[in-house]
């Protein structure tokens, strides 16, 4: 039987998640393979060859692969910081010793606070002669001299990645395309990245942090991509191969090499496609997302179905200001660590025991106890994983609690529930300072919970933040794969232009807003989005005269020329409102500060194929599971796949299927809604 | 009040201090996010914390305030659920308050009717009147110089709101239109923090969150008696530093003294023989209410005793830290106990100096195994007309800075309050003036020694326009200490370079000085002082130093002992070997060094250590 599967690879910390969906048929496989963190590509060309075995056809029939990858995160993550070099304005050279003078957190932390070390070492900082003004006017002209000196150091240096960083090269970058030009003669090969291109967006610092991480991950994004597009080519054939993006979207393996720093936070967005798709289906508008992971759990709020963007991401402590979407990483997950801290305190993570050595169930060597740990003494788990291919060690993990419990005066049971709750805790306190930020309540929102130990917390984080529905959606630990099914190609574009509106200048700005929107259609067509498909989003970055920070205006799609501006002078004040709680309508005066395009590719979108029948009503086994409030109760243990739609679970009861259990607490109770996502509500 | 007996176990403990400390974060974030002032959106410079009923602080990121005030002014009976309380006396606030522009919002927490904490935020306002824009003027000479004053009073009551407040406060202010916004924005955050913890009361009864509080304080007060004192040689030590102008009178050295008891289970904290009250604004009122305020305000450089720096990040000092520290204030009429009316606006030095001396004694008593001194607060700024012709004021805190310590080098330029921003090049230039022609850290700013300390700014201002200067800063005379055969660190530096080629030197305290088109600033902040002899800094240390910049192959000379030529510089073994074999021999260690002025003023016999100090343990070797 002839297929044509769109295959999407997810690579995570302990397992790489595979989907395939039929493009004719709709039909849809799933699968996950142990992650190999010294060469990725080994378990992403080993979970395209699965996938397709499982589907039954030859892996000539994949006609699509898009790869989550991160490469480049880990990359920055191990520090791998040595081959990079940074080219800055003469005067400027300590611009990421003083970075923004910020000693985190708290008061008296100045005495002890050790800088960490930055990005890029001062031996490795030239500068270079030449100034622009804020407006873009030449104030000095570029000392190419300067460069080639610089160049040449650097080269002596062992440095093959440099950033350029020269300052108002938003308004005027002729210098540092110069630079650019001088850098390729005298250092042929080396990878170079213009702060220009990446973003041309004002603040120094953090433009130059965001350059050399862009420059810095280059050697490491192409050629893990090159490898894995050939190993891919050798497997299947020659097929699209396109690359998850931090900001939802998809990108060519060409182009993303071309400018990596946009798959920095690549990881996590797959699953907040996944859980808008799974949202919309089931009439959802507004959305908690809960992925939890071996190490740590990712959180989004997505309202109106539209995933939130940001620019004010960090990886480790660098700032990364290109756009992505607004996830938020807590450090607990299921190989969270509990441990006993000062004072006899007991503590859940931030570190983790990860894949390797794993929970101490696994058997690989772990030996502290972990959430998963937890989560198989009190019976929520079955005693193996993957339908059976992951035998756990319960004894090993009972003993592990046991001398934990004994050091804090607690049984087993309430040392092994205490550490779920506090990891629930954690949690919370992280999706509460996420959503205090930005000024929602969580309460107002369904919790979509989903990754690998999603569904067994997800009850509990709900209690404690007042959620009133838990949502968990079929193959939960698929989901981020699942969603590289339903993205789109996306490219952001930003151009600095400061203009208040008193300023008179709708056609510059616009000018400008049509020069992003011109390189936007000329980058989509290249990556082969036809014309038709192409939309393009405009929004602004704006605020009071006055004040440091700014805002994204967004303008409604087809608005041009003067409208688009005044929307932007005008929208500012309700955007305002919604995100601090009031505005200044009337009384000060609004300036534009960025502005920028986001040009979508619209892609195929698979039907998914959702007949299927429950397999015969089998009655549910039972095991005895552990619960604070009732103790050890006989509870009822579901196959996922033999609930058929408006089944009814309630708790205390745990459903199980590949890849994820899902533990419904007492006083919840679960349905199989349409679309065979389970819906959990209080009873 | 009677210690509960209920017995917290280590899972609801965990939970519930997560909880509070996550509300504290949330009422950072709340109060970020819908405050206006960008004194208080862009420097950070607020304050939360929450309380039990008993007044006693449970949280420890954020120094805040008191409650105090509220029980001294108002009877329990008057204290409902709804109130908001509102203060920015200085000498009404049990010590907690420290200038007029910092107005401080306090809210009980009820369950039931029972009381069950409060939650405080306070902010630093833009202004609240008084002789300059941005009421901290340099040459006040009393408290209503400064601003309106505001004792313990209910901006709420119930629920309702006394608008009268807001009508005084508005009038009385050159910046009225964020004032109002940003008090709204403290209250609805401390509000905030109040739901997280009456959540907990009603999740966990107050009978267990009550024995939560207990074993919150109480695991403070055991760290710090555990894990901290034992590091601490019980013994009596002395140690004074100073702030050098007060804005008013000529330039003199203001003397705050400080003479730590140690034994084994408590410090206590004397700071008698500290120098008369200042007739300028640099006066600081902490001795009321057994010095609370000051304990905890202090209690945080005990943290440098941790084993190791990641371990201090993690200590939070909250109430308990009261049950080690005493503090002993003297009679009413000096720098810590000065009389009501005397100003207080640039009290900011001397809670600086107040960590530096508890420091200086803490370092005497563990052989020098405390960071070296940092100078980490001033504001410098300009005014004028910006180009649609409207007046501005533009203020900057620049940090300095840090000092070394045994386990590393001082952090260049940083600021004590955490989370602050420096204002971005690009930024300033499109709003204000000015060129920024050079924006890097001092060469050889920071003290010598075998940890060097941290490197202060060197930040130069091209002036587009005229505009008038200001200076808020201190130790432009003084050094920051070096400990331990470290060297003091660079001093703080303003000058402007005119057209003509003319240096002029500003002072460390000035409001308006004028500057002219094309006229140069240039701002040089202070260096941490070093750590450890610079004889034993590792040459290669040094040579990447001068490599870099950070180091003139002068300073590797004269002060390392390390012999460094050639471009690129290169280190020559042989050389530094001999080199240091002489210096060692030539020189002495000493615990402190505090550089010539201070030398020079003890010289002159211009300072003096009280009768019955401990002479060799001034500035000599122990």
């Amino acid at each position: 039987m002839s297929r044509r599967l769109r295959v999407t690879v997810d690579t995570g910390g302990t397992f790489t998640d595979v989907v395939a969906i039929d493009e004719i048929s709709g039909e849809q496989w799933t699968t996950k393979t142990p992650s190999t963190p010294s060469d990725p590509s080994v378990a992403f060309l080993e979970g395209v060859r699965k996938v397709s075995v499982l589907a039954g056809c030859s892996p000539v029939d994949v006609t699509l692969v898009v790869h989550g990858t991160t490469i480049a995160t880990n990359a920055v993550l191990e520090g791998k910081f040595q081959r990079l070099g940074l080219l800055v304005t003469r005067g400027f050279r300590h611009v990421l010793e003083i970075a923004r003078q910020s000693v985190p957190d708290g008061y008296g932390n100045s005495y002890f606070w050790v800088k960490p070390p930055r990005i890029v070492p001062l031996h490795r900082v030239f500068e270079i002669g030449g100034r622009m003004s804020y407006a873009g006017a030449e104030l000095s002209p570029l000392v190419e001299d300067d460069v080639v000196r610089a160049a040449r150091e650097l080269r002596d240096l062992g440095v093959d990645c440099v950033a350029v960083c020269l300052l108002h090269s938003y308004a005027n970058a002729t210098h540092e395309r110069l630079v650019g030009e001088v850098l390729r003669r005298e250092m042929p090969g080396a990878f170079i990245s213009l702060s220009c291109d990446v973003l041309a967006e004002y603040r120094e610092y953090e433009r130059a942090v965001t350059t050399a991480l862009d420059a810095m991950v280059k050697p490491h994004t192409e050629s893990y991509l090159g490898f894995a597009e050939s190993g891919l080519r050798d497997q299947v054939g020659k097929v699209p191969f396109l690359i998850m993006q931090s900001n939802g979207g998809v990108a060519s393996a060409q182009e993303v090499s071309l400018r990596p720093i946009t798959t920095l936070l690549s990881g996590p967005a797959g699953g907040v496609l996944g859980a808008v798709f799974v949202a919309r289906q089931a009439g959802i508008r507004a959305v908690l997302t809960l992925d939890v992971g071996g190490t740590s759990t990712d959180v989004c709020l997505v309202q109106d179905l539209q995933p939130q963007l940001t620019s004010q991401s960090k990886i480790a402590h660098y700032p990364v200001k290109v756009p992505m979407l607004d996830i938020v990483t807590i450090g607990t997950g299921g190989g969270s660590i509990a441990w006993i801290g000062p004072q006899n305190a007991l503590k859940v993570g931030p570190q983790s025991a990860g894949a390797r050595p794993g929970p101490i169930c696994y058997g690989f060597g772990g030996e502290a106890p972990t959430v998963t740990d937890a989560n198989l003494v009190l019976g929520r788990i079955p005693p193996h994983l993957l339908g059976g291919e992951v035998p756990l060690n319960e004894s090993a993990s009972r003993d592990a609690y046991e001398r934990l419990g004994i050091r804090l005066g607690l049984s087993i049971e309430e040392a092994a529930a205490g550490v779920l709750e506090i990891a629930a805790a954690n949690q919370v306190n992280g999706i509460r300072q996420v959503t205090v930020q930005r000024g929602l309540d969580p309460a107002d929102y369904c919790l979509l919970a989903f990754g690998g130990a999603g569904g067994l917390l997800g009850c509990e984080v709900a209690d404690f933040l007042g959620i009133q529905t838990v949502l968990s959606p079929t193959n939960p630990g698929n989901l981020s794969a699942f969603g590289l099914q339903v993205s789109d190609v996306r490219r952001d574009y930003v151009r600095t232009l400061v203009k208040t509106e008193l300023d008179g200048a709708a056609h510059e700005l616009e000018a400008a807003w049509r020069t992003l929107e011109e390189k936007a259609r000329t980058d989509l067509r290249k990556e082969g989005v036809a014309e038709a498909r192409i939309r393009l989003l405009r929004s602004a970055d704006a605020r009071y005269v006055g004040e440091g920070y700014e805002v994204p205006v967004p303008i409604p799609e087809g608005l041009e020329g003067e409208a688009a501006v005044k929307r932007a002078f005008t929208d500012l004040h309700d955007v305002h409102e919604r995100t601090f709680g009031y505005s200044y309508r009337g009384k000060q005066i609004v300036e534009i500060v960025n502005l920028r395009v986001q040009a979508i590719g619209e892609t195929f979108r698979p039907t998914v194929d959702e007949h299927r029948a429950a397999t015969t009503a089998a009655r549910p086994a039972a095991r005895r599971v552990f619960f604070r409030k009732l103790g050890w109760s006989e509870s009822p243990i579901h196959q996922r796949l033999d609930l058929s739609v408006d089944a009814r679970v309630v708790g205390p009861a745990v459903i199980e299927e590949y890849g994820s259990t899902i533990v419904v607490y007492p006083d919840w109770q679960a349905e199989v809604d349409p679309h065979w996502n389970l819906k959990m509500v209080r009873c | 009040m009677a210690t509960t007996t209920t017995k917290i176990g280590p899972v609801e403990l965990e939970v519930i201090l997560g909880t509070i400390r996550s509300a504290e974060i949330e009422i950072e974030a709340a109060t970020e996010r819908t405050a206006r002032s960008p004194m208080i959106r862009d420097q950070h410079d607020y304050r939360v914390a929450l309380f039990d009923g008993r007044c006693r602080k449970l949280t420890g990121r954020s120094y805040s305030a008191l409650v105090e005030p509220v029980f001294e002014h108002f009877g329990r009976e008057e204290i409902n659920p709804g109130d908001v309380f509102f203060w920015n006396d200085p000498y009404n606030s049990a010590g907690s308050i420290g200038h007029v522009p910092d107005l401080c919002t306090t809210i009980p927490i009820f369950s039931g009717k029972h009381l069950i904490g409060f939650s405080q935020v306070f902010g630093h306002h833009d202004d609240v009147g008084g002789m300059v824009p941005g009421s901290l003027p340099v040459h006040a000479t009393d408290q209503f110089q400064e601003g309106l004053v505001i004792p313990p009073i209910k901006l709420y009551d119930r629920g309702r709101l006394n608008s009268a407040v807001f009508k005084i406060l508005t009038r009385n202010s050159r910046l009225p239109e964020y004032l109002e916004g940003d008090i709204d924005a403290e209250i609805g955050a401390a509000r905030l923090g109040s739901r997280r913890i009456e959540a907990l009361a009603e999740h966990y009864g107050v009978e267990t969150l009550e024995a939560a509080y207990d074993a919150i304080v109480e695991n403070c007060t055991r760290t710090i008696r555990e894990e901290l004192l034992p590091r601490i040689k019980d013994g009596v030590y002395q140690w004074e530093d100073y702030v050098e102008c007060d804005g008013v009178d000529a330039p003199r050295l203001h003397a705050l003294r400080l003479t730590m008891t140690k034994t084994p289970e408590r410090i206590v904290l004397d700071f008698n023989g500290t120098d008369p009250q200042a007739k300028g604004p640099i006066n600081w009122a902490i001795n009321y209410c057994d010095g609370r305020f000051v304990r905890k305000w202090m209690g945080p450089i005990l943290r440098n005793l941790a084993a190791t720096p990641e371990r201090a990040a993690e200590i939070d000092m909250n109430e308990g830290v009261c049950d080690v520290l005493e503090v002993v204030l003297p009679p009413p009429g000096t720098l810590v106990s000065p009389v009501f009316p005397a100003p207080t606006g640039l009290r900011f030095f001397l809670l600086l100096r107040a960590l530096g001396v508890f420091a200086g004694c803490l370092a005497k008593a563990t052989a020098g195994r405390m960071p070296a001194d940092q100078e980490s607060i001033r504001i410098w700024g300009i005014h004028g007309q910006d180009r649609s012709g409207k007046f501005f004021l533009f203020r900057e805190v620049l940090g300095g800075g840090s000092g070394g310590r045994y386990y590393g080098d001082g952090s260049d330029v940083v600021h004590i309050v955490p989370n602050s921003r420096n204002l971005p090049a690009e930024f300033s230039e499109q709003r204000y003036p000015i060129l920024i022609e050079h924006l890097g850290l001092t060469p050889d700013s920071g003290g010598a020694g075998q940890f060097r300390g941290g490197l202060g700014y060197d930040k130069r201002v091209r002036a587009l326009d005229t505009v008038g200067l200001l200076s808020n800063g201190d130790r432009s005379l003084v050094n920051t200490y070096g400990l331990n055969g470290g060297q003091p660190g660079a001093t703080y530096g303003i000058s402007i370079l005119r057209g003509d080629g003319e240096v002029v030197e500003v002072p460390g305290l000035a409001d308006a000085v004028p500057v002219g088109e094309g006229d140069l600033i240039r701002i040089r902040t202070t260096g941490g002082g070093g750590w450890g002899d610079p004889l034993d800094r590792d040459p290669e240390a040094v040579l990447y130093d001068v490599g870099c910049g950070l180091v003139s192959v002068q300073a590797a000379l004269q002060q390392y002992g390390v012999v460094v030529s050639g471009q690129p510089p290169v280190l020559d073994f042989t050389a530094t070997e001999r080199r240091r074999q002489e210096m060692r021999s030539s020189a002495s260690v000493t615990m402190f060094a505090r550089g010539a002025f201070v030398a020079e003023e003890r010289a002159q016999g211009r300072v003096s250590w009280p009768p019955g100090w401990d002479e060799d343990m001034v500035d000599g070797v122990e």
